[in-house]
């Protein structure tokens, strides 16, 4: 799959410029993270699968509740 | 007495004043200084720091209670010390202000009686596996000096192998202790993610950031860890991902050994991703434990992909002001790497995390029936400097990346590990060392430390200082 032209938009969004060396490797490193998130994405998962990054409320200092 | 002698040994006799910290500390500062120049593993040395502290450590009232009573020690320079700026392997942070305290388990390792010596170089934000870092040199492998000596804690690997220090800090978030401790032939523990609190020390990526001490023995590895331990008494908000587990101290246990533990070998993946020295090194430690039990956890190739997009999403965002502005001061060997990962779309990141937490309760089960599992730390013993591709079987891979294939699933969920050194495993390379992983069930430390303690007891494993430095 050619991405080039998500990732030159996507740069700009972020207001990331991409200089013309950089270009290649970044087209590569990003095909690269594609074919990670193909693996991903091919494991069937419920909707209660929950994500792994997980949020603590913070009370107040000196709460020891 | 010297830093090349064990820290344990030097804590006893600081503590019966049968000799001074202050003469540990010059000798030590003297074996930085007679072979750094061609190991290249400090990037800082505080002399000074560290012979006041020796000093303090000789008149001090408690020294005698002290378990690490004049043991000098080293960290990675992504640990905050004082005066220094935390350059986290960078150039950029040069620019940054010094650090006006030092990092957490810094103190609590000064408390019981270290003394800091000196920062580590490191790959630049931690972001590689081989310490090739294009700012400060490469790190050399004390063992070998035309090879790499692992990442991204280079460094504390390889002072620690090098006989500079007897003991160092390093970080781990897809293999950074692991793969370091397995090319430099010494023994490193990465605790289950949340143990120890992180505070002081410059981030990669704080969904998978790990950190751990390097030793030449076990009893160093466990003594080190012990000191460290401790819930964050700060705001929580310091280290969101801190467990605030109580102390579980380990030193005491080694001496049971592996005994009563159930241990099994890692298939699939774990022997597929290595070369024959990786796998006949965790044969050899099947063998001694007297296990045959093969254990297959599933789809691992998918979570080791969401341990690399978590990274490379998570990792590129913290720089994204850098990113935009001076892209061109980052790493060469990893700043295309972070330009894209700046760029992943939030639905590959999210659908990672959740590949991550099934994958976690699929292990967790696999552990009612296991105490520790056994894998290779990296695919084979350490490469050249400069070495581009490895060839895996049918397989032509990317040779730095790919030194992290067999840690990447397994810190991906957290899982605490410790990597012990073998010997002679490559026929064409009998000088150079390989690393097995004893992995345990979160909070399990004590099984996998027993296990390396028996190993290296046995004679199975060791971390003798480099020789002709």
């Amino acid at each position: 799959m050619d991405h080039a032209a998500y990732v030159d938009a996507a740069a700009a969004t972020l207001g990331l410029k991409i200089a013309a060396e950089h270009r290649p490797g970044v087209l590569q490193f990003f095909a690269l993270a594609a074919s990670m998130a193909e693996l991903v994405q091919g494991l069937p998962l419920e909707t209660h699968d929950e994500s792994g990054s997980v949020f603590h409320a913070l009370p107040p200092q000196g709460d020891v509740s | 007495m010297s830093s090349m002698d064990a820290a344990a040994s030097i804590a006893a006799r600081v503590r019966d004043g049968t000799l001074s910290a202050r003469s540990v500390a010059e000798s030590c500062l003297a074996r930085i200084d007679a072979t750094d120049e061609r190991i290249n593993a400090f990037s800082a040395c505080l002399a000074e720091r560290a012979l006041k502290r020796a000093e303090l450590i000789d008149l001090h009232p408690q020294r005698h209670k002290m378990p690490l009573a004049g043991v000098p020690f080293a960290v990675k320079n992504l640990f905050d010390v004082a005066g220094l700026p935390t350059l986290a392997g960078s150039k950029i942070e040069r620019e940054a202000a010094p650090a006006r305290r030092d990092a957490l388990l810094v103190r609590r390792l000064e408390a019981h009686g270290a003394v800091l010596v000196g920062a580590l170089h490191m790959d630049e934000y931690a972001y590689g596996f081989s310490t090739e870092n294009t700012h400060y040199g490469p790190t050399r492998n004390p063992h070998d000096l035309t090879r790499i000596c692992g990442g991204s804690s280079g460094g504390s690997a390889a002072a620690v192998a090098a006989g500079q220090v007897p003991l160092s800090l390093g970080s781990d978030t897809n293999g950074s202790i692991r793969v370091p401790s397995s090319l430099c032939g010494v023994f490193g523990l990465k605790p289950t993610f949340g143990r120890l609190p992180r505070v002081g020390s410059y981030p990669f990526v704080a969904s998978l950031d790990h950190l751990g001490p390097f030793a030449r023995t076990v009893q160093d590895l466990a003594l080190c860890y012990d000191a460290m331990q401790g819930p964050l008494l700060g705001p929580a908000s310091d280290d969101p991902a801190c467990a605030q587990r109580p102390l579980q101290p380990t030193l005491h246990l080694l001496e049971q050994g592996a005994q009563g533990l159930r241990i099994a070998v890692l298939g699939g993946w774990f022997r597929e991703m290595a070369l024959a020295e990786a796998t006949d090194a965790v044969d050899a430690v099947a063998q001694a434990l007297g296990t045959t039990r093969l254990v297959e956890l599933p789809e691992v190739e998918r979570a080791r992909a969401a341990a690399f997009l978590i990274t490379n999403a998570e990792g590129a965002a913290l720089h994204l002001p850098d990113l935009r502005k001076r892209a061109q001061d980052f790493e060469p060997l990893s700043r295309d790497r972070f330009l894209a990962g700046a760029l992943l779309p939030a639905a590959w990141v999210q659908q990672a995390q959740r590949v991550r937490q099934w994958f976690a309760r699929r292990v967790a089960r696999v552990f009612e029936t296991v105490d520790v599992l056994i894998a290779p730390a990296t695919p084979c013993v350490a490469p050249l400097i400069g070495t581009e591709w490895l060839q895996i079987g049918e397989r032509r891979l990317p040779s730095r990346a790919s030194m992290g294939l067999l840690t990447q699933p397994i810190s991906c969920i957290g899982l605490p590990v410790v990597t012990v050194p073998l010997w002679g495993m490559s026929a064409a390379h009998p000088h150079l060392p390989v690393g097995v992983q004893l992995i345990a069930a979160p909070w399990r430390e004590d099984h996998a430390l027993r296990v390396a303690a028996q190993l290296q007891a046995d004679g199975l494993c060791s971390a003798p200082v480099a020789k002709g430095l």
